[in-house]
């Protein structure tokens, strides 16, 4: 191939990357709901939970504390920041204890004899009137008749302050300055619904940069501090994190991979054409899951680039074996056989996880096989040509043939492979603790201190349980209103047991219709009422012309249509009612929160005896669904073990090959595996596609070990290919040991064990059994 | 002994009781007549309770008004000149002996709740403080005065004012 030839190979195959790139780059959606990584729901029970553990009010709850010296201070900053909060469309509801009654829209007003439940147990008959005229008097004489007093021609039952007292959570924060304050008095409170699901971390992120916004626009004092808590700030924190941590690493192991492969062949162009095949498999396999899927997720994103980080590999194979005089393109068909196997198997594994039920899991497949497959194609066809001719032979290193010397004096303890495989074996077998770790939180901790804040804080507030949740299903918001009044009493008698702190329904706001008729049928016609209220007022220094708008109201009341989930739309009810009554399709859920859970077994029990009726408890929810998908995961995994096998035997075509090039990876798993029981660690969904890694690293150096020809210069060639393979593969996982987050260091230290481990095994177990030519020498 | 107006009513409402200070700064309105109604008033938190029902709860920024009532009431009561001026434009008029102060509230919020106090008093006490709200509405305190029959028979304003100024039932 002439120079002009190779530069055009070049341009051309740099552009079609670029081109390619560019297009990903435009058209891919990058998503962030970490339920991608859930298993893909199977039953409506499981729809629900998943539903629920993202979007559920209490997922969606964010308490936020406002702090400073000056708690008036806190108190003004806490009410301009609800108003600012609640025009800015990112929340849902916005509560701070504020009471407006003067936000209650007019053409709700007349309502209040519907919604409330006064009128359930009293006639609004003169005996009623004269009772309440009577206390109203009392009123005006008392310190709350400035606010009392606007109201009484209207209201002279206080009918709409005791529903506004109603609507108030059973529990709530001490009021200071008309606002939530903690107990010490010197935060002020808020609980705030987002919009975003609490596991959206993207959308998360931008309503806590709203929320950040309209503190710096509302703060009356430059000393008060904003505090937020919730599931949705620690998924906004947790990302942040894990991003940035996983940045720095990278870009150290980056820095490390370059100095190790300008040491390894003392050639940039060599460095900068090692790089291409990766890139080249980065961008395909993003290309191929945006075709797929449309959108890529985060995880995907990063969890795809470390496993295709295997494709560095295939182009050091290539330099490793090259020497002057030696075409690039003759030993690339040298070498393709194995290489081929090892992508081809690798291929094979993580095409299990396409079929584990995970949409996450199926989309790093389609990334990692497609990558991986293009990384090998261009390796073999559009590198070779482009190879600069190499002065050097790693096989002329007197280092490395000492090395390998010392390395072919080395025992072949198979004996010692069969037991290490029994103990580890009989070992998992046998301990009695469980190997998984099903709580996916525990990858992500959230740390103590925060949690021990948030928990505060929603004792503070009477804010929902996270954990544990009761939903009614039916078909019409009707019933499942209904059902949800019918168990209120009974969640009312545990909170007076003490075994429930509060509960909130929706009920509660949005009465059922047959409830709100039959208040309005109890309702007298105007003679009636006003003969009632001229008998109550006869004994009271009121006026009696002044009630003249009580009367219309309750007329006006005896007219209206009972109030539905859909009028309820611009009032302070809609959020409300919104939130904890769900329409899905035909199905209609309510939702009842709970707050401070001391006795789940109580509330299971409770809502056993309610049709239609469950408590969820999203923890345990959670954990049998992860335990489920695992299951899933495993078998995949096995039968794309038995395909790898099929794969590697075809390529091989010799039992006794295939077992010692098999042996090393199936070592190392198990080995890794019981390592970690040992050491207490329990395995997550992480460790899995982590442990997948490192067996296609290990089948990929066995191969290349196993595949050493007679000649000692090919032995040593490979030997260097292997060592700056492993090495560069260990230096970058190694960093992400030393990662403070799980997730980070499951991945980094299960990989980096697994290269030794692989390293070291196929030295002992595949290298080339001395034949008769090498026994010669 | 508070006689209480407003245009809701055919005729005002009259209360007797007691102000307390607690030590933990509280002040303390109790209503002994014709009902027992306990008011704490601690902070910016104001309590309600009237025997029998549920204690009413809320915050002097939902009654400026009392708010206006209270700063005058604490001001005169421990002659605190600058607390006064903080709050109000203050008039006075007459002799040592026989005076009376008249308060404007000076902020816009305050206003619109509270038209003026007039304090009336002999020497070194104040006898009567009389609230008057912008719509008419309004209080007048006694102190020192206890049961109804101490009031002069009309409980107009003007009567009261007088009673109140001439020192009757001293």
């Amino acid at each position: 191939m002439t120079r002009a030839r190779r530069g055009l190979l070049l341009v051309a195959w740099i552009a079609t990357v670029a081109i390619l790139g560019w297009i990903v780059d435009r058209r891919l959606v990058i998503g962030t709901d970490l339920r991608l990584f859930m298993p893909s729901p199977q039953t409506p029970q499981e729809r629900l939970i998943l539903e629920e553990i993202g979007e559920g009010p209490a997922s969606r709850m964010l308490l936020l504390a406002i702090s400073g010296p000056d708690p008036q201070a806190a108190a003004d900053t806490s009410r301009a920041l609800a108003t600012a909060l609640r025009a800015s469309g990112e929340f849902r509801l916005v509560a701070n204890g504020e009471s407006n009654l003067d936000a209650i829209p007019d053409s709700l007003l007349a309502y209040r004899y519907l919604l409330s439940p006064t009128l359930d147990d009293a006639a609004l008959d003169a005996g009623f009137l004269r009772v309440q005229l009577e206390d109203r008097v009392r009123d005006l004489a008392s310190p709350a008749a400035g606010f009392l007093e606007p109201w009484l021609p209207r209201d002279p039952t206080l009918e709409l302050l005791k529903l506004a007292d109603s609507w108030l959570p059973a529990r709530q924060p001490q009021l200071v300055y008309d606002v939530w304050f903690d107990s010490s008095g010197r935060e002020a409170l808020l609980a705030a619904e987002t919009r975003a699901a609490g596991f959206d971390p993207q959308g998360q992120r931008k309503t806590a940069d709203v929320l950040q916004r309209a503190f710096e626009a509302s703060r009356t004092d430059g000393n008060l501090r904003l505090e937020s808590s919730g599931p949705g700030a620690f998924s906004v924190l947790m990302q942040e994190r894990t991003q940035g941590e996983a940045q720095w690493l990278g870009s150290v192991s980056v820095v490390g991979m370059v100095i190790l492969l300008l040491v390894a062949y003392r050639s940039v162009p060599v460095l900068v054409l090692g790089l291409l095949p990766l890139v080249s498999a980065g961008v395909a396999g993003l290309a191929a899951v945006g075709m797929i899927f449309g959108t890529v997720h985060g995880i995907t994103l990063g969890f795809g680039f470390t496993l295709i980080g295997v494709a560095q590999d295939y182009p050091i194979h290539l330099f490793s074996h090259q020497r002057r005089g030696l075409d690039a393109r003759s030993s690339v068909r040298a070498l393709w056989p194995t290489l081929a196997t090892g992508v081809a198997s690798t291929c094979v594994a993580y095409l299990a996880f396409l079929f584990s039920g995970v949409r996450g899991l199926a989309q790093l497949s389609v990334f990692t096989v497609t990558g991986l497959a293009v990384a090998g194609l261009t390796t073999r066809f559009l590198l070779p040509p482009l190879v600069p001719d190499s002065s050097r032979d790693a096989a002329a290193s007197a280092l490395l043939g000492r090395l390998w010397h010392a390395i072919a004096g080395l025992p072949r303890p198979l004996w010692l492979g069969v037991a290490t495989t029994i103990a580890c074996v009989a070992y998992l077998a046998l301990s009695p603790r469980p190997l998984w770790e099903n709580d996916l939180g525990a990858l992500t901790p959230v740390p103590p201190a925060l949690l021990a804040r948030d928990a505060a804080l929603r004792k503070e507030l009477g804010a929902p349980d996270v954990r544990y949740l009761l939903v009614i299903e039916d078909t019409d918001a009707e019933s499942v209103l209904a059902k949800a009044a019918n168990l209120d009493p009974k969640l009312a008698v545990l909170v007076a047991r003490g075994l429930l702190d509060g509960y909130d329904q929706p009920a509660r706001y949005l009465p059922t219709r047959a409830a709100q008729e039959q208040r309005r049928a109890a309702l007298p016609d105007p003679a009636t009422l006003r003969s009632a209220l001229d008998e109550a007022l006869g004994t009271t220094p009121f006026k009696p012309e002044i009630f003249e708008p009580f009367l219309a109201d309750v007329e006006f009341a005896r007219q209206l249509p009972a109030l539905g989930p859909s009028d309820l739309a611009g009032s302070p009810l809609e959020s409300r009612v919104g939130s904890l009554l769900l329409e899905r399709g035909d199905q209609w859920t309510a939702l009842v929160t709970l707050a401070g859970v001391k006795d789940a077994a109580a509330l299971a029990q409770v809502a056993a005896r309610e049709p239609g009726t469950t408590l969820l408890d999203l923890k345990q929810a959670s954990e049998d669904l992860v335990a489920r998908q695992r299951e899933r995961i495993l078998w995949s995994l096995a039968v794309s073990a038995v395909l790898l096998v099929i794969v590697v035997f075809v390529a091989l075509r010799d039992a006794s090959r295939v077992r010692r090039v098999l042996a090393p990876m199936t070592l190392t798993t198990l080995v890794i595996v019981a390592l970690f029981h040992a050491a207490g660690v329990s395995l997550s969904l992480f460790h899995l596609i982590a442990l997948v890694l490192a067996a296609g690293l290990g089948l990929d150096y066995a191969l290349f070990f196993e595949r050493a020809a007679e000649d000692p210069a090919e032995q040593r060639r490979t030997l260097h290919a292997v060592i700056v393979c492993s090495l560069s593969t260990f230096l970058v996982f190694a960093l992400l040991a030393l990662s403070t987050l799980p997730v980070l260091r499951a991945i980094g230290i299960t990989v980096a064990a697994g290269v030794v481990s692989n390293f070291v095994l196929a030295l002992l177990l595949t290298r080339p059994v001395p034949g008769p030519t090498t026994d010669g020498r | 002994m508070e006689v209480r107006y407003s245009s809701l009513l055919e005729k005002p409402i009259v209360v007797s009781g007691r102000l307390e200070h607690r030590e933990d700064s509280s002040l303390v309105r109790r209503v002994e007549w014709p009902y027992q109604e306990v008011t704490v008033l601690q902070g910016e938190n104001v309590s309600v309770e009237r025997a029998g029902s549920k204690p009413r709860r809320f915050t002097l920024d939902r009654a400026p008004e009392l708010r206006g009532m209270l700063a005058s009431f604490g001001a005169i009561l421990q002659g605190d000149r600058l607390l006064l001026d903080r709050y109000f434009d203050v008039t006075a008029q007459g002799s040592d002996s026989r005076w009376e102060i008249t308060l404007t509230p000076r902020n816009d919020k305050l206003k619109r709740h509270l038209f003026r106090v007039v304090v009336v008093g002999t020497e070194d006490r104040p006898r009567c403080f009389t609230l008057e709200e912008p719509d008419g509405d309004g209080s007048l305190m006694a102190l020192g005065v206890t049961g109804p029959e101490a009031l002069p028979a009309s409980l107009d304003r003007d009567v009261l004012h007088a009673w109140c100024t001439d020192g009757d039932g001293q």
